[in-house]
């Protein structure tokens, strides 16, 4: 591999760490670490490696036939299937959207002081017009650069000196105490929704076709997959530790965007409060333009439409509108008042529920070898693909259930 | 092909938008009931131990918040725009627990929690709308009452469980 190659995947992996919290890996892991501690630290390991083998699985088939992920699902599960899928995962991607958006604007406002609806239709128009003006590779990079400013998280909770034998422990699913059992189920399936959330796939695999990866990029796939997610996972882990030391002692249930900044603040004086919110804004700011692409991606490639935001919006037009219309949408959404940091809640549920309309096809599709030819599913491929598609299964089933039961958690 | 149509009369077209906006009227009427009985305005509504001790656990977490903020504004880690802004929000979410509690009733068992969670609740949102602008002196009093009310709202929870 050349020294360009190798920083190419560097460069990569740095924007998948960054890109990788959104709203929902931030809303989900410090409210989890403040009502149960370290208790659900292996949550987000199964949820990580989910979102590994599945972003795997959906690289390889883009870049071993060429075609995007929703074009082979609506060719391999007929029109009615793929219309369902298409249907519940556009309403997830605009209600994902709208929270990430909701959280543009608290992040300004508490950097600028400025009035939050003032700023929502301003953190919309710059974060269309980035998404307009930018290439594809510069909206990776300065999204997921900036957004590597979370890692100032990591760095707190090693300072505030955890329990290690404590945080050890959390690794290893067990008993649990701080919360009722269903509270604790609640918060099982909302760190593996927030962490195998569908746009992620959708997205990655529309970026496998832009990028022209072909099969001599199915290594650079899995090392992106792997060290980008895993890495990435890093950052939960972070947010729980951090939260659990600083919040569940003083009975402090983080309910705003602004709380988990409010951690690093103690700890690290201005200078980590403006980094976490940075942090945040880019990181949230990245996943509202790649849920506003991801839902462009999944209608255009459904229709047939001229798609890709690396063509001239007059060569892709009805892409390039879906995805301001999108964006226009979510701004309404966010407009009407409602919570940011609940709107993530339901969004991440909502989402648990569209899971296996996602990845079922995936499945299908990586094992079918017309498609695949020779880099047709492996055995360790289709025993982790079938183990997370019953876990999928089960977690879909049991999302709004625990949602109304705990009332969103509390209990 | 062109295919003419047929122009309506001014009269058909009002006497139809009369006929289609009695029941679009109704239909309003209807939903802004549903919608009044469904957040159930929080007027009078009756709150059990469970309810109550979820208001007191929302306080403690809201007065402990507080309380952390204003430590962190006093020794200077704080910005003075996230104070505000962030201390604003806490304020927002108090009051609106405030006005819940004094818009309820209670068992008669429980009418007395009910009021001391009422009072809490005044004087954790009062605390927390000075802080969004507190001189530093301030910021140190409101501390210590932040903490004593984070305090206050977890012995009465503990009470309620």
């Amino acid at each position: 591999m050349s020294l360009k190659n190798i920083l190419a995947v560097a460069l990569g992996i740095f924007s998948a760490i960054g890109g990788f919290v959104d709203i929902g890996d931030l809303v989900f892991n410090t409210q989890a670490g403040a009502t149960f501690g370290f208790q659900l630290l292996w949550v987000v390991v199964v949820g990580v490696l989910g979102i590994i083998v599945y972003s795997e699985m959906c690289g390889r088939v883009s870049a071993v036939s060429e075609r995007p992920v929703f074009d082979l699902v609506r060719e391999r599960t007929g029109f009615g299937a793929g219309l369902a899928t298409l249907v519940a995962s556009e309403v997830v991607n605009l209600m994902t959207c709208a929270a990430e958006i909701g959280g543009v604007a608290i992040c300004l406002q508490l950097l600028s002081g400025l009035p939050y609806r003032v700023l929502i239709p301003l953190a919309v128009i710059g974060l269309a017009v980035s998404s307009w003006v930018l290439p594809f590779r510069w909206i990776e990079r300065v999204f997921g650069y900036l957004g590597l400013c979370l890692l100032v998280f990591a760095v707190a909770a090693i300072k505030l000196h955890p329990d290690w034998s404590q945080v050890a422990h959390g690794f290893i699913p067990g008993s649990h105490s701080g919360g009722s059992l269903m509270v604790y189920l609640y918060f099982v399936v909302g760190l593996l929704g927030a962490a195998m959330t569908p746009y992620e796939v959708y997205f990655y695999s529309s970026g496998v076709v832009e990028d022209h990866w072909g099969p001599k990029d199915l290594g650079l796939n899995k090392v992106t997959a792997m060290i980008g997610y895993g890495l990435g996972g890093f950052l939960s882990f972070a947010l729980m530790i951090v939260s659990a030391i600083l919040f569940l002692p003083s009975g402090i249930s983080p309910q705003f965007l602004g709380t988990p900044a409010l951690a690093v603040e103690h700890t690290f004086g201005q200078v980590g409060l403006l980094l976490a919110l940075v942090g945040i804004l880019f990181a949230v700011g990245g996943a509202a333009i790649e849920t506003s692409f991801a839902g462009a991606y999944n209608l255009a490639q459904f229709f047939g439409w001229n798609w890709g935001k690396k063509a001239r919006p007059a060569r892709a037009p009805r892409f390039a509108l879906s995805w301001v219309v999108i964006f226009a949408l979510a701004l309404l959404v966010v407009m009407t008042g409602y919570d940011p940091v609940k709107l993530t809640e339901y969004s991440v549920i909502f989402s648990v529920v569209a899971l296996p309309l996602t990845y079922l096809p995936i499945l299908l599709v990586a094992n079918d070898h017309s498609y695949m030819g020779a880099h047709v599913n492996g055995k360790l491929a289709n025993f982790l693909g079938v183990l997370y598609f019953i876990v999928i299964l089960v977690i879909a089933v049991a999302a709004i259930p625990l949602l109304l039961l705990t009332n969103g958690g509390q209990g | 092909m062109d295919v003419p149509r047929r122009r309506r009369s001014p009269v058909l077209i009002l006497e139809h938008s009369k006929r289609v906006a009695l029941p679009l009227k109704r239909m309003l009427g209807l939903a802004v009931i549903l919608t009044l009985v469904g957040t159930g305005c929080d007027g009078g509504r009756q709150l059990g131990a469970k309810e109550l001790l979820q208001q007191s656990k929302s306080l403690q977490s809201e007065a402990a918040e507080g309380a952390l903020l204003a430590e962190d504004a006093v020794s200077g880690k704080a910005t003075s725009i996230y104070t505000r802004e962030h201390a604003f929000e806490l304020y927002r979410a108090a009051s609106e627990i405030e006005a819940s509690l004094k818009a309820a009733v209670s068992e008669p068992a429980l009418e007395l929690e009910l009021g001391k969670l009422a009072v809490l609740a005044n004087q954790i949102s009062a605390d927390l709308k000075r802080l969004s602008s507190a001189s530093t002196v301030e910021q140190r009093i409101l501390t210590r009452e932040l903490h004593k009310a984070a305090q206050a709202s977890q012995k009465l929870g503990e009470g309620l469980a």
